[in-house]
């Protein structure tokens, strides 16, 4: 059997749909009485978590069908994928086809429907559903036989109307209307409406493959479960998805527990996992592993794939680290986002890697806790905290790997290791700083510190003289106190309107004067455009990316990035023709020092510990933001690697000075001589 | 002054947004623990960024205990009278009447048509919308026989009457214009405009009151009886700046005046912050109620 048998229950309120869900039924339908069935389905949904939803039979003429379309998305997404849509009356054909290019979210362009029965102009297509709700059609005569073997992803019969024969020779016909339309049959799922007065043999010799029992008492589940666990997969892509797989990967070969949950690009949940937040992408299989152990196996599938690309993706915000790919395999670990207090006394916590930095925030906050990150909510925690973090509190408390205890990861050859000061000390070393390099890590144990409300001043100053700008800028941070960090921001020059830059900086201080204070020398260095100074907890600063959605990155991104000491004149001059060379839209200059500066540069990977300033620019055209940034270069002492997207051995020396990359490539050689993790600055091992 | 002396009600207007997938439910749960008597919801079928209208009423009167919800206002010419009462009707059961029905004659025609739907003039809205009206009641009521409306723009020959709603039901309309007006007059239990669709503010609703109660009257209806209602929005802030712009108490007052001055006797609140909904819930309603009230016993 191609198909997982499945057992559901015809159902008329909550109570019952609860019962069968308790009995571990796989799905409950209501069928119209007086009620209008969907209210009732979309009721049911809302008192119940698990069981699937459907109606025996929706009548297409109450909505329209673009409507209807909406509207099982909305369910859809509402239950959590859990709607079938079972369809009867006139023109269902025609019904079908809309509903379903209302449901395609992914494809180009709005739905136009030129039908004989129904027409769409343009209707906007979406929200993609949860899942990919199959369509059921009904109806015994030839035509709707037809119908269903030619488009129907399931057909329902209730064996009160037809017959047992009646049933077989129905399943023929709509077996030759799938071939006929190339369709391989075993796609069209079978439904009956039964009493469950029958066998597991009797139930077996109709040849349905999802049974809906019809009875004023439901039955638990007993007598046909083994019936049930016999059965097929409970994944099953029809061949229209298998099409869309992509050269030398072993999809059918996924261990259980990741074939659940994977993702390929026939798949409806492709569109939400293929690009991220900067670049576009088209992975040939993205796996989503829940636990550790999980985690090891998505990490022996890629190792099996070593001609392939192989991206590690935690919450998809790689600049630098190319968390996707064009037919290669992705590992996400977005699902392994917890976040726990491990000891309130000594303020330690134990976050996943797919935890997003404004919800490590907004935990920390009823605690009176936060751990600076960066400046976006949205970046994860894995990329960020296996690579630096240069947050908004970086001058005060340093970089993000600065207060990490422990690590738990998966290493390349499949162990789960922990690693710390005192265990595995040098792979705890190699983490902070360049943990892309040497496995997949499954949990980070941090030490927070206590932040109460903080000052966020967001200035606009003139620029019109932007070197003067920079150094003054530059002089005021060096000279503030290390409660303040911040950050510049200035666009290329405008004909014909006033340059000006934007400043902003975090003052660690719940107390208004020490902000205004400290802010002051910052706003004093131009004439101020527009100025705006709240105090706010820590995670109101952070909580500036959007809940919901998927990343719809395009194309490849372009970013440079240089560490520097002090913005000099001549580095100032440098910028201004860069600026004026039109070939960044993006420049910007992060405040590091302080605190960053007191750890050794040998205690972590990251160690370019000297710098006060990170310079990061972003264009279009890599060919001209290189040649622009060409100007910068002898200015700068190193890189962080998380700004910069060029992945060249000359920019992995950038990255790592000449003793730390010599360690690196040793330890490379130790934990990861094939190199599978390879997404990110790769490390070359050294040689053996 | 024009009061009617209507008992108030407060709720809050959701954004229907389908990402994330379950901010409206829980706003809407927010509004019914914090004790507001109606969750409404927007309804732009052609947007796609937004859930179903219809699905998530239900889905969110499933979820939450005591609130009233309704949509705010359904877009009559993408839903179907008959399904609108049936569907209605069968909510209402479901959660012991707790459901209202918020009706539109329909106001984007180009997403409106793009969807598929037909477009109508300005004028056939509201003789569609006194159609469907119409089949509504019918469908709703006990009367023998089928429902048998043969309207210009609706048709329902032979349809089906019931389920009858659990309560008597209200059909609030959206309505700016003397022809909609009047009809709401004739027709409907309730008048749902905007604020910030109201360009002389809360004094426009001196003229919404007149064609209605006319309209009523030449009816032979009570216009006390049809609901005065308002979308409003505004910021809680510090003190006092502008109407509906202030702390609470400052809510209170301007929503008071606008109470005793023009009768309207529900606020509905566009916000999707929780702290604002619960503000309104917490601090605006019970002090407008008092003041009100201490208002009426003069
Ligand atoms: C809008 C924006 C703002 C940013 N602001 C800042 C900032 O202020 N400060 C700062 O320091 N950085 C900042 N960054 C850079 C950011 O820290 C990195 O891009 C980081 O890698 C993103 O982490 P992620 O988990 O979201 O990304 P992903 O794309 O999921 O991962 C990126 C790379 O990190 C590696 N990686 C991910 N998870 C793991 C893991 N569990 N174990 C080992 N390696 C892993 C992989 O090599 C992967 O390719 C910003 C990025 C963006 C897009």
């Amino acid at each position: 059997m191609k198909h997982r048998l499945r057992f559901g229950a015809l159902v008329t309120s909550v109570a019952e749909a609860r019962r069968a869900e308790e009995l571990g039924y796989d799905l409950v339908a209501v069928s119209p009485d007086e009620r209008d069935p969907w209210t009732l389905l979309s009721w049911i949904a809302g008192h119940t978590e698990r069981v699937g939803l459907a109606v025996t039979g929706l009548d297409a003429a109450d909505r329209e069908p673009t409507v209807l379309g909406r509207a099982a998305a909305s369910l859809d997404l509402l239950s959590g994928g859990r709607l079938s849509l079972a369809l009867t009356g006139e023109h269902l054909g025609e019904v079908t086809d809309i509903v379903r290019g209302v449901l395609d979210a992914d494809q180009a362009g709005p739905l136009r429907y030129p039908g004989e029965h129904h027409r769409v102009p343009k209707a906007q297509r979406g929200p993609l559903p949860a899942h990919r709700i199959p369509i059921w059609l009904t109806g015994t005569d030839p035509a709707s036989l037809a119908l269903a073997g030619r488009t129907a992803d399931g057909w329902i019969a209730d064996l009160e109307q037809v017959s047992a024969d009646e049933l077989v020779t129905a399943y023929k016909i709509i077996e030759a209307a799938a071939s006929e339309a190339d369709r391989d049959a075993d796609e069209i799922r079978r439904i009956l409406i039964v009493d469950p007065d029958r066998s597991a043999a009797e139930l077996s010799a109709l040849g349905a493959d999802t049974f809906l029992f019809r009875a004023a008492v439901l039955p638990d589940l007993t007598a046909w479960e083994t019936l049930r666990d016999s059965s097929g997969p409970s994944v099953f892509r029809p061949a229209s998805v298998r099409s869309k797989r992509r050269d030398g990967i072993a999809y059918d070969e996924l261990p259980a527990s990741l074939a659940a949950t994977a993702v390929e690009p026939g798949d409806l949940d492709y569109a939400r996992v293929r690009s991220t937040y900067m670049r576009g992408g088209a992975p040939g299989l993205v796996l989503r592993p829940t636990t550790t152990a999980e985690v090891v196996e998505a990490l022996a599938v890629a190792r099996a794939h070593p001609e392939l690309p192989f991206g590690l993706r935690s919450a998809g915000h790689g600049v630098s680290g190319r968390s996707t790919n064009d037919g290669g395999i992705v590992v996400s670990l977005a699902a392994l986002n917890t976040i726990e207090i491990l000891d309130e006394a000594r303020r330690l916590i134990r976050v996943g890697p797919g935890a997003r930095w404004m919800d490590v925030a907004h935990a920390l906050r009823p605690y009176g806790w936060a751990l600076s990150s960066g400046d976006y909510g949205g970046v994860g925690v894995g990329g960020l905290a296996t690579a630096g973090g240069v947050g908004w509190l970086a001058r005060k408390h340093g970089l993000t790997i600065d207060h990490l205890h422990a690590v738990e990861m998966v290493l390349a050859d499949g162990s789960v290791v922990r690693a710390s000061a005192t265990e595995n000390a040098d792979l705890f070393w190699a983490v902070r700083g360049a943990g892309a390099n040497f496995g997949a890590v499954t949990s980070f144990e941090f030490e927070a510190y206590e932040v109460g409300d903080v000052g966020f001043a967001q200035l606009v100053v003139a620029a019109d003289d932007p070197a003067d700008l920079l150094v003054t800028w530059g002089r005021a941070i060096e000279a503030a106190p290390r409660d303040l960090s911040g950050q510049l921001i200035m666009g290329p020059p405008r004909p014909g309107q006033p340059a000006y830059a934007q400043l902003m900086a975090v003052v660690d201080s719940d107390d208004p004067e020490t902000i205004i204070e400290q802010v002051q020398p910052i706003a004093a260095i131009a004439p101020l455009y527009q100025q705006e100074v709240v105090l706010t907890p820590y995670a109101g600063v952070i909580s500036n990316a959007a809940d919901g959605g998927y990343h719809q990155g395009v194309g490849e991104p372009t970013s440079r990035s240089g560490l520097i000491e002090h913005l000099t004149p001549a580095f100032a001059r440098a910028v201004v023709k860069l600026l004026a060379s039109g070939a960044v839209h993006w420049f910007q200059i992060r405040t590091v020092g302080g605190a960053v500066a007191d750890v050794p540069a040998d205690e972590t990977a990251y160690a370019h510990r000297s710098a006060n300033f990170s310079v990061i620019v972003m264009g279009s055209s890599k060919q001209r933001v290189d040649a622009a940034w060409a100007g910068l270069a002898e200015h700068f002492d190193g890189l962080y690697l998380s700004f910069e997207t060029d992945q060249s051995p000359e920019r992995v020396a950038d990255a790592f000075p000449p003793a730390t990359l010599a360690r690196l490539r040793e330890l490379k050689l130790r934990y990861d001589p094939d190199n599978l993790f390879r997404d990110n600055f790769n490390i070359k091992a050294a040689a053996r | 002054m024009t009061d009617y002396g209507q008992d108030l009600l407060f709720g809050t207007f959701i954004t229907p947004t389908a990402q994330p997938v379950h901010q409206a439910v829980e706003l809407a749960v927010v509004a019914d623990r914090a004790g507001l008597d109606l969750a409404t919801f927007q309804d732009h079928p052609y947007l796609p960024k937004f859930h179903d209208t219809w699905t998530l009423i239900s889905y969110a009167a499933a979820r939450t205990t005591r609130i009233r919800l309704s949509g705010n206002v359904l877009s009559l010419p993408l839903r179907q009278p008959a399904v609108l009462a049936r569907s209605h009707a069968s909510l209402d059961r479901l959660t012991g009447g707790r459901i209202e029905l918020g009706l539109g004659a329909g106001a984007f025609w180009d997403g409106i048509e793009a969807m598929g739907a037909r477009r109508l003039t300005p004028g056939q809205a509201v003789t569609a919308l006194g159609e469907a009206i119409e089949i509504i009641r019918a469908v709703w009521s006990s009367e023998p026989g089928p429902v048998r409306v043969n309207g210009e723009f609706y048709q329902a020959d032979g349809v089906k009457r019931g389920p009858a709603p659990a309560h008597d039901m209200s059909i609030w309309v959206g309505a700016y214009k003397p022809r909609m007006l009047r009809l709401i007059g004739r027709a409907a239990d309730g008048v749902l405009p905007s604020l910030s669709y109201l360009e002389g503010g809360p004094a426009d609703y001196a003229v919404i009151n007149q064609h209605i109660d006319d309209s009523a009257v030449a009816a032979g209806r009570e216009p006390a009886r049809i609901r005065r209602m308002l979308n409003i929005n505004g910021t809680f802030s510090g003190f006092g700046k502008s109407f509906l712009n202030g702390p609470a108490e400052q809510w209170a007052e301007d929503l008071a005046g606008v109470a005793l001055e023009h009768g309207v006797s529900t606020f509905i609140l566009a916000s999707d912050d929780p702290a604002a909904i619960e503000e309104f819930a917490g601090d605006v309603a019970p002090a407008v109620r008092e003041l009100v009230a201490a208002e009426r016993a003069h």
